[in-house]
């Protein structure tokens, strides 16, 4: 039931990421403003992957645990692009 | 309960992929059905992952609650096993042995007595000899086999000259001579 829950909210990430794709291709502006937003969760990405230890004593989870949120907060992203935009 | 789990994931994956595949992007109304049936199935998988989520804490919850079951009953088990065991020690130690265990006890009791009334046996108690040099040696060698197996003074002094304990005269003659024949003996080992 664990990996049910888990599915289920990878799958609203993904979704998410598609509805972000939808919003972006409504007009030349909101696709700024969304690849604005994706290249600053880029960024906090990449920091959060550098800065992972003080982290997660910040956030009181484990390394291992931050560790699987940021990975699947990226294939969440590529998932729910890539559906978008292969379709 | 599973069934509503089920139907809420489907239909997510389904408002996902079906307007995006199914639906023409350059067309207005098909844009805004696509962004609608994405937000219907955004809430429609938040809505399955909350209720597998509770479902997930209640089967923990009654994981724990069936370990601590298995817990108490194991640690009953082994209590009672245990208790059981040291009865049947026991009940064998007394089957095997009990004239031994009587005499023990017996031993110990008299022992306990004659402590207290040692002080006032020492002053009461007066010598008397026995004229028979052999019959004061099978005596002693007599009372140093009771001892040997545990036996008290008063026992001893009832095996031997065949007094009760008391205040009688002839207890007090016996526990005297019985005195006088352990010194005599610790004196001649002294020597």
């Amino acid at each position: 039931m664990r990996a049910v829950y888990l599915a289920n909210y990878f799958v609203a990430g993904c979704i998410a990421f598609s509805l972000l794709g939808w919003i972006a291709s409504l007009h030349p502006i909101t696709f700024r403003a969304v690849l604005c937003l994706i290249a600053a969760t880029a960024i906090i990405w990449c920091l959060s992957w550098l800065l992972d230890f003080s982290l997660s004593s910040a956030l009181k989870i484990s390394v291992r645990d931050l560790q699987a949120y940021l990975i699947a907060a990226g294939a969440m992203f590529l998932v729910g692009l890539g559906v978008y935009l292969c379709t | 309960m599973h069934l509503k789990l089920f139907v809420l994931s489907a239909s997510s994956l389904m408002l996902w992929l079906a307007p995006l595949t199914a639906l023409d992007k350059t067309l207005d109304i098909h844009k805004a059905l696509q962004g609608a049936s994405l937000t219907a199935a955004i809430a429609c998988a938040v809505t399955a992952g909350n209720i597998a989520r509770l479902q997930a804490e209640q089967n923990e919850i009654e994981e724990i609650k069936t370990r601590a079951i298995t817990a108490d009953v194991v640690d009953e088990i082994a209590t009672s096993a245990y208790i059981s065991q040291q009865q049947r020690q026991q009940e064998a130690e007394q089957i095997l042995n009990p004239r031994e265990h009587l005499e023990r006890s017996l031993a110990l009791t008299y022992d306990e007595d004659e402590r207290s009334e040692l002080s006032v046996q020492n002053q009461l108690a007066e010598p008397e000899q026995n004229g028979s040099e052999n019959g004061e040696s099978e005596r002693t060698e007599r009372i140093h086999q009771l001892q040997a197996k545990g036996w008290g003074k008063a026992k001893i002094i009832l095996e031997i000259w065949g007094v009760t304990k008391g205040g009688s005269p002839k207890y007090k003659a016996a526990e005297a001579e019985y005195k006088r024949l352990i010194e005599g003996e610790e004196r001649e080992r002294e020597r």
